[in-house]
């Protein structure tokens, strides 16, 4: 056994963060660890790491007890964490970024270091320049010169905190591939991972937690994708992708040839009223940009576009989009939907003042109420309206973006990785949302990277490739393959 | 009656109001002058000129900006009022004044807005223009010999309170309104908060940052309208060091200098502590050649004790 944790509680103020958790680990075991957000995972990722300490319960790591009182001691003693957010220097180099927290001496010899960190590089097979700067890599590059720093410490344990949140399929298949190296090396990996097939692909173990309680663990083989959901949510959800829409005749936006710089070139589409529209494609494949350029973020040219009738030349902002029923619910809800610093209340109202402003004085009485009937029509769970937005979970935050964009009553949404990181209750709560809102008669744009929502949940998908419109899959023809090969640039 | 944690949640919220009571109530059992009327309105008066201006930073450090420039069109905009002053008419030489202040801000806000420059870096190319077009205009040499009738804003009071602590007063109740009660105020701290945020929620951007700067600009001129008025003479060397004053209040105030967070009450509370610092310590005869550590240390004192964990 290398890693045996032992009824492991831990408090923070008004919540029990973990309550007598279990959890166990082996050499060349990948170990998938499940559980909605707020279940406690990245609590009890956190005690292992030295983060934080346990209020209750024994680590054994090696068979010895141990405590570790912060991070540098847990990665000194070989258990390396890799965040999310990766925490790399971006403006220094592979190199040195491998080797930052281990250099013991005041000079540096970088030709020595370079080399090193090549050889490194190498021996695992991760195609990369030790001495590229950071910043010109691409997120799953970053994400091997996170491993390979691991590596150089010998790691004994690496625990991936959803290293598959934010790389594409192809990127996905390829980490899986090192993980399984990592594996045979007799290295023992924690996975965190909101995507179930992922699960199923690469863990040997998984353990489900939920509200903070240890609900259950065993080999991932006896184990199907819904009693693992069930484990997770505690209740049934019968069907993963509600879809109930239905198109009507009219067409409610269209465009043709979008150019958005280098990155989109001639893509051209139509929404009907009551559709649900997807647009799939790897990262850079100008996915992203469509919508920005369309939303007057990103400087966009096109031919023609039309909203029910309304031929719009142009739109420089914004707020321009807004004014003609545009509306778009931003990629990353943190850095592009909202304020956290503000509350509920204020984050809704940002881009509704009109509704309770008069001669440019807000009345707060007004913007309550609005925002009382926004937390009920959308279920948000919070203390509070004047709940600041960073206090809330994912799911809820991602409501609160919804909500004041929809408010506005727009024509056609675009929506951008709207499930991307929030836990499974939440992202069915988003589906319905969307289904809703095509049966009022807009138009729908749902864009994502998570292919099993694109193929169950929309009526045609348009699959891009460098910038270019592959073609557009309807019914029997929209599947995960034939969406692959398309944004791969394979004809089909 | 409020109950305990309501009083502490409000302590907490407005750690400068806290302080300044500490530090009153310290310098009244040290000095029985200390707490008389005249003391007190003495300092307040002392405090209006620097209050004024951290009222506009506090909106533009909102806004995740700076403002270097103050101290400069503080200077600049009080010796082109001097000068029109001398020439006869008093509503003509404030009007200017406030101007000059207003172009300044735009300037200030047009080139970080537009330009997509640092704030810090702009702002300290036009404080350094800034204060040499206000050494050109004067030569170097103060504008003296100004009417009486204007003399007035800086010396006469209504029922016994001096005309800057009102003319203070007003403004803190204007910025007040403007940060909690309008679209202005809502969107200056979520440009502040989250930029892209905001402008994705259809802000104009660009619009609001102009604005904030025009605000910050003309209140510099207005304080320099009081100390102008209340010297009777405009030096060019007016308000050199003042912008440090003004940032310093609006941190000892609560806010943060990356933006989204901070209030005017917090700021006059900020500027109220570096008077009665300045006021107690000469009360108590101390050498000014001690005063700037002192504040140095309570600026020091307040963050560390703000820090969030």
């Amino acid at each position: 056994m290398l890693l045996k944790l032992e009824n492991i509680t831990k408090k923070f103020p008004g919540v029990l963060a973990l309550d007598h958790v279990n959890f166990e680990l082996n050499n060349g075991e990948v170990h998938a660890l499940l559980g909605e957000n707020g279940a406690g995972k990245s609590t009890l990722i956190k005690i292992i790491g030295g983060v934080h300490k346990a209020d209750e319960g024994k680590i054994y790591y090696e068979g010895k007890i141990v405590s570790f009182s912060n991070p540098s001691e847990a990665i000194n003693n070989g258990i390396a964490t890799i965040h999310q957010e990766l925490n790399l220097f971006e403006e220094l180099t592979v190199a040195e970024n491998i080797y930052i927290g281990n250099i013991k001496k005041a000079f540096i010899n970088k030709k020595q270091m370079i080399k090193e960190a090549q050889n490194l590089l190498s021996k695992n097979e991760f195609n990369i320049k030790a001495e590229s700067l950071v910043k010109e890599l691409n997120i799953s590059e970053k994400q091997l010169v996170a491993i390979a720093k691991a590596l150089s410490l010998k790691s004994k344990i690496i625990i991936m905190d959803e290293p598959t949140a934010s790389i594409t399929e192809h990127e996905t298949q390829t980490l899986f591939k090192i993980v399984k190296e990592l594996k045979n090396k007799g290295i023992g990996i924690i996975f965190i991972s909101h995507r179930m097939e992922e699960v199923f692909d690469i863990a040997d173990k998984v353990t489900v937690l939920r509200d903070g309680k240890y609900i259950g663990s065993g080999y991932v083989k006896d184990f199907d994708q819904n009693e693992l959901i069930n484990m997770m949510v505690g209740r049934k959800i019968d069907d993963m992708f509600p879809k109930y829409n239905s198109i009507e005749n009219e067409t409610i936006f269209s465009i043709e040839n979008l150019k958005i710089g280098k990155m989109v070139k001639n893509v051209s589409f139509e929404v009907k009223k009551g559709e649900i529209f997807g647009i799939a494609g790897l990262v850079g494949s100008g996915k992203s940009e469509i919508p920005l350029g369309i939303y007057g973020y990103m400087p966009a040219k096109w031919d023609r576009m039309i909203i029910e009738n309304e031929e719009i030349k142009k739109i420089r902002r914004p707020n321009e989009a807004l004014n003609y029923g545009i509306a778009l619910v931003p990629e990353d809800r943190k850095s592009m939907g909202l304020i956290l610093e503000l509350d509920i209340m204020k984050n809704i109202i940002i881009q509704n003042t009109d509704l309770i402003e008069k001669a440019g004085v807000l009345f707060w009485s007004k913007a309550k109420k609005i925002a009382k009937a926004e937390i009920k029509k959308y279920s948000i769970k919070a203390t509070s309206i004047n709940q600041k937005a960073e206090n809330l979970s994912g799911g809820n935050q991602q409501k609160v973006v919804i909500s004041k964009v929809l408010k506005k009553n727009p024509k056609v949404v675009f929506l951008v990785e709207p499930t991307r990181g929030i836990d499974v209750g939440a992202k069915v709560e988003v589906y319905n949302i969307i289904n809703r809102l095509a049966n009022d008669g807009n138009g729908i744009v749902f864009i994502s990277s998570e292919l099993p929502e694109i193929v169950s949940l929309c009526d045609r998908v348009l699959v891009m490739h460098r910038g270019k419109n592959m073609g557009i899959l309807e019914g029997e023809k929209i599947t995960q393959e034939n969406i692959l090969k398309l944004a791969t640039g394979v004809d089909i | 009656m409020m109950d305990k944690n309501k009083i502490l949640k409000k302590m907490k919220e407005y750690p400068a109001v806290v302080g300044f009571i500490g530090i009153s109530i310290f310098f009244a059992i040290l000095s029985d002058r200390f707490f008389t009327l005249s003391n007190i309105i003495n300092v307040f008066r002392q405090v209006s000129i620097q209050a004024i201006m951290a009222f506009g930073m506090t909106m533009v450090i909102i806004s995740g900006g700076i403002d270097l420039s103050v101290g400069s069109t503080f200077a600049l905009s009080a010796v082109i009022m001097a000068s029109v002053l001398k020439g006869g008419s008093v509503f003509l030489g404030i009007l200017v004044a406030l101007v000059v202040g207003a172009l300044m801000g735009f300037a200030n806000g047009f080139i970080i807005a537009k330009g997509r420059i640092q704030p810090f870096i702009v702002t300290l190319a036009t404080m350094a223009i800034g204060r040499s077009l206000t050494l050109v205009y004067t030569q170097g040499m103060p504008i003296t010999g100004l009417p009486s009738s204007f003399r007035v804003i800086g010396r006469g009071n209504l029922l016994g309170i001096p005309y800057p602590i009102i003319i203070m007063l007003g403004t803190f109740i204007l910025i007040w309104f403007i940060l909690s009660n309008t679209k202005l105020g809502l969107y200056t701290y979520a440009i502040g908060g989250n930029e892209t945020a905001a402008k994705l929620s259809g802000v104009k951007v660009i619009k609001y940052k102009i604005i904030i700067y025009i605000i910050s600009g003309v209140l510099s001129a207005l304080s320099a309208m009081l100390l102008t008025a209340r010297l009777n003479s405009a030096q060019p060397t007016f308000g050199s060091g003042y912008e440090l004053d003004a940032i310093a209040a609006v941190v000892l105030g609560g806010a943060s200098l990356s933006g989204g967070r901070g209030s005017v009450i917090g700021t006059i509370f900020g500027a109220l502590i570096m008077g009665v610092i300045n006021n107690g310590l000469n009360l108590l005869n101390v050498s000014p050649f001690y005063q700037q550590a002192v504040k140095g240390a309570v600026i020091l004192i307040a963050v560390l004790l703000e820090r969030e964990d």
